[in-house]
């Protein structure tokens, strides 16, 4: 891995009302990754994601994501908090995907519609653009929001959970596209439960538990040894404990 | 044979002009009127479509009551004079819809707790104000004004107001859009959320307060909320909503005006209870959402 | 027989007289229930009363809702004079909330009462209206008078001592009332008689029509209760321009602007402001009863005559 990280983390310390979720991170992440973040529940895998876009702000440390802009991340939360009775269609929800070329007023040039249009058939959506989102299956929405990501055209994209409570064929689907993505030297990060997703297609693993248990090849970090340390590290928190000894 | 004493009179066409038509070409009240609440339909359909659309329909009303403090201040100032008491209600009106928008965005309170919260704390205040003054002059009624009596500064507000509302919200459709649908993403590409939110809100008050002001309460809000509730059993489409929400109101406001004159009709109220059928013939057989089309027998697949 | 128990007895009550004298001076406490009233009481209560009104100038009675103040005045007062015909539909509830011992008087009490006109346009109606007695008794002066004549025997009664200072004054006072009388007909007698009729907001002149021959129209929806069709305002809009009515008074803040409109539609004047339910405040033009009356007349006649 030659060329400087695109996103390093630096004695990080993350959490919600003074609790920290993630402690004392430090590591890189090289551009062009196609990392996954696992561990037990409660181990502030949303946490670090949601520090990536921005809106969550350190309690200690600090993410250092270089010359990323705001545009350049294209982030997919764990429950996407849409308004499903909005009147718009599925067109009008990939297309804001543009938001970054197009702003706030311009109309779409002939090359963004051409681009919305094969994101809209890459996720096999092609005759849907005129639905309603409220009339798309759990698994249509999914492909909806993937189609948008593509849109974005971003370089690090991240993914909370995007396989959850879907259906086999979109989650391969959906997968085709992660893969995609990792072809055109993106960096992608995304947050999983599921090791043989993992397994199979991701070859570099986090696997955390507030801190980070291993860090890199999927196999290695995998350890059965590994999951084990993770699951102790999650069941031994005890939120009434003294301040750690690392707190500077 | 007997024929009918003004044949002329009794001809389809010349009765339709009668009806529909002459009121207007002789009264230059009723002309008035018309243009004035077709200004306030022509803003008020999309406001109310978009706080429809955020959950805020009950704004109206609460901000009806929450503008007092301010017409009191004005009133304690200036006495009865309508300037400063149109003033002041802005001023209250902006403080408690930014406040309540301010709070809810930051903290764990909703929308419409927030500004519930703030209304009622205005309003109460407002009403001490009024009672230390010792006076029982009823200012919210004083303020309120009748769309049979808008006078020349009335008018141009309206129209002002309709400009304006239209303006920015061509400006900042696309992010208050999303802002409604998916705010988390907004969040995630745009530091612009919280000034759209804001700016709708300093929309919406310009219009309650403004028609208040040239028409009364009841107009403002019911030209607002009735139209954009109609328009969603017509398409789910919210750039056919927008468009259709202001023609649903024009013709609420024609025909209200009509009844009142033919029917002897209070005629806020008239416009008012026009917007209500539009709504609930909308509600039964509009064709994207009626009632009335679910009773009916569809095809299950489509080929 | 002058023992010592006798002498203390008489001692104390020795002491006990000027104290009562002392009480006799103090002043008659009264309250009046909205300011015509109490320019009335005050003019013929004159020093020895103690005059605490209810409904200032510019708050309107109809609606008026008393303060806490108000019932304290109210429980220790000794005599509460109203308009009657009611016109305060709060007062029996104020009366019984404060416990109050007053005497209750209706100042319009053997007044020959009219019926209210209602809220219609003009006089095409047949006269049918359910809507009671008409309460602004004050608007004839010959009224007053028996307003006048209650005021003083109430007065009278509270405090006989006072009877001779109450008695004067409202002599003083009548002879006042008939001059005003002499004025208001002098002024109306200025209009032209085809033009004596005005348009006005708020259906109070019932009894200034009958005593004066102007005739009031107030049609409906242009007061403060109610909402104007266009129906209405058309027909009256159209009577205007068919009876030429050259003038229209506004009254509140709020039928300003819908008298605004009608007087631009049809070219009538807007002549200025009426007082018919209360008094102006005391920087106004019609601060006492019959500054109000002269005014309510002189407005009229300057906006109806031909010289002006």
């Amino acid at each position: 891995m030659s060329g400087a990280p695109l996103i390093r983390f630096d004695n990080l310390t993350l959490g919600y009302d003074r609790h920290p979720a993630v402690h004392h991170l430090s590591g890189d992440i090289a551009p062009g990754s196609l990392l996954a973040v696992v561990g037990p529940n409660g181990a502030g895998k949303s946490t670090l994601l949601k520090s990536l876009v921005g809106t969550l702000s350190p309690l200690e440390g600090a993410v250092h994501t270089g010359n990323l802009a705001r545009v350049d991340i294209a982030y997919l939360p764990q429950a996407a908090q849409i308004d499903r009775s909005f009147p718009m269609s599925v067109f009008d929800l990939v297309a804001a995907g543009a938001w970054g070329t197009a702003g706030l007023f311009g109309g779409f040039r002939r090359k963004q519609l051409a681009v919305i249009h094969e994101a809209l058939t890459a996720l096999g959506l092609a005759g849907f653009e005129n639905r309603t989102i409220g009339a798309l299956s759990g698994g249509q929405l999914q492909r909806v929001l993937f189609a948008r990501l593509l849109v974005q055209d971003a370089r690090l994209i991240l993914l909370d959970e995007p396989f959850t409570a879907i259906d086999g064929k979109t989650a391969a689907d959906l997968l085709a596209i992660v893969k995609r993505w990792h072809g055109e030297q993106r960096t992608v990060i995304a947050v999983l439960h599921d090791m043989d997703v993992v397994r199979k297609h991701f070859p570099q693993t986090l696997l955390l538990a507030r801190e980070a248990i291993a860090w890199g090849p999927t196999h290695a970090a995998l350890s059965a040894d590994n999951l084990l340390r993770a699951r102790r590290m999650i069941e031994a928190h005890d939120p009434r404990a003294e301040p750690c000894a690392h707190a500077a | 044979m007997t024929r009918a004493r003004n044949p002329a009179r009794t001809r389809p066409d010349t009765v339709i002009a009668d009806y529909l038509i002459s009121p207007f070409a002789e009264f230059a009240f009723m002309r008035r009127a018309l243009v004035g609440s077709f200004a306030l339909a022509i803003a008020g359909g999309p406001i109310g479509v978009f706080l429809m659309l955020r959950r805020m329909s009950l704004v109206g009303d609460a901000m009806a009551h929450a503008i007092l403090p301010g017409v009191a201040v004005g009133y304690l100032i200036a006495g009865l004079s309508l300037g400063p008491m149109t003033l002041g209600g802005l001023v209250a009106g902006f403080a408690v819809a930014l406040l309540a928008g301010g709070v809810a965005r930051v903290s764990v309170i909703k929308e419409d707790a927030s500004l519930a919260a703030f209304y009622l704390i205005s309003l109460a205040l407002g009403v001490t104000i009024v009672s230390l003054r010792g006076s029982n002059v009823d200012l919210l009624h004083v303020l309120f004004g009748s769309v049979l009596a808008l006078g020349d500064e009335a008018m141009i507000l309206v129209a002002g107001i309709s400009t304006l509302t239209l303006a920015a919200l061509a400006l900042i459709y696309r992010p208050l859009v999303l802002d409604t649908v998916d705010p988390g993403f907004l969040r995630s590409v745009s530091r612009a959320g919280p000034a759209v939110h804001m700016i709708f809100l300093a929309l919406v008050v310009l219009n309650l307060v403004g028609g208040f002001n040239a028409l009364g309460t009841l107009l403002a809000v019911g030209l607002m909320m009735l139209p954009a509730a109609s328009s969603r059993f017509w398409s789910a489409d919210i750039s056919v909503m927008i468009p259709l929400s202001a023609a649903l109101g024009m013709l609420a406001c024609y025909s209200g005006l009509l009844a009142s004159y033919h029917l002897n009709l209070a005629a806020g109220p008239s416009i008012v209870l026009a917007a209500g059928a539009i709504y609930i013939i909308s509600l039964l057989a509009g064709q994207a959402a009626g009632l009335l089309w679910r009773l009916l027998p569809k095809a299950h697949v489509s080929r | 027989m002058l023992d010592r128990r006798t002498l203390i007895a008489a001692a104390a009550a020795a002491l006990a007289l000027p104290g009562a004298l002392v009480a006799q001076e103090a002043k008659l406490p009264v309250v009046a229930s909205f300011s015509i009233l109490g320019d009335l009481v005050q003019a013929i209560g004159g020093a020895r009363i103690e005059l605490t009104t209810l409904v200032q100038p510019g708050s309107d009675a109809h609606v008026y809702k008393p303060t806490p103040a108000d019932a304290k005045a109210v429980a220790s007062a000794r005599v509460v004079i109203t308009n009657g015909l009611k016109f305060e539909g709060w007062m029996a509830r104020l009366m019984q909330a404060s416990a109050s011992k007053a005497a209750l008087v209706e100042a319009s009490r053997g007044v020959k009462a009219v019926e209210a006109q209602g809220d219609k346009p003009g006089h095409g109606h047949g006269g049918h209206s359910h809507r009671g007695l008409d309460p602004h008794a004050w608007q004839s002066v010959a009224n007053v008078k028996i307003y006048v004549a209650n005021i003083r025997d109430a007065l009278a009664a509270a405090d006989p001592a006072g009877r001779l200072l109450f008695e004067g004054n409202a002599a003083r006072y009548l002879a006042e009332l008939d001059a005003l009388e002499a004025e208001i007909r002098r002024q109306v007698a200025r209009i032209p008689p085809d033009k004596r009729r005005v348009i006005t907001s708020h259906d109070a002149f019932g009894y200034f029509s009958a005593a004066y021959g102007v005739e009031f129209i107030a049609p409906r929806g242009l007061s403060t209760e109610t909402e104007a069709s266009a129906k209405d305002v058309a027909r009256l809009i159209q009577q205007i321009r068919r009876e030429n009515v050259t003038a229209v008074f506004v009254e509140t803040i709020s039928d300003q602007r819908l008298i605004e409109q009608i007087a631009r539609e049809t070219g009538a004047k807007v002549g200025g402001t009426l007082f018919s339910d209360a008094l102006s405040p005391a920087n106004g033009p019609a601060s006492t009863y019959i500054l109000m009356m002269r005014h309510n007349a002189t407005t009229i006649a300057a906006a109806l005559a031909p010289n002006s």
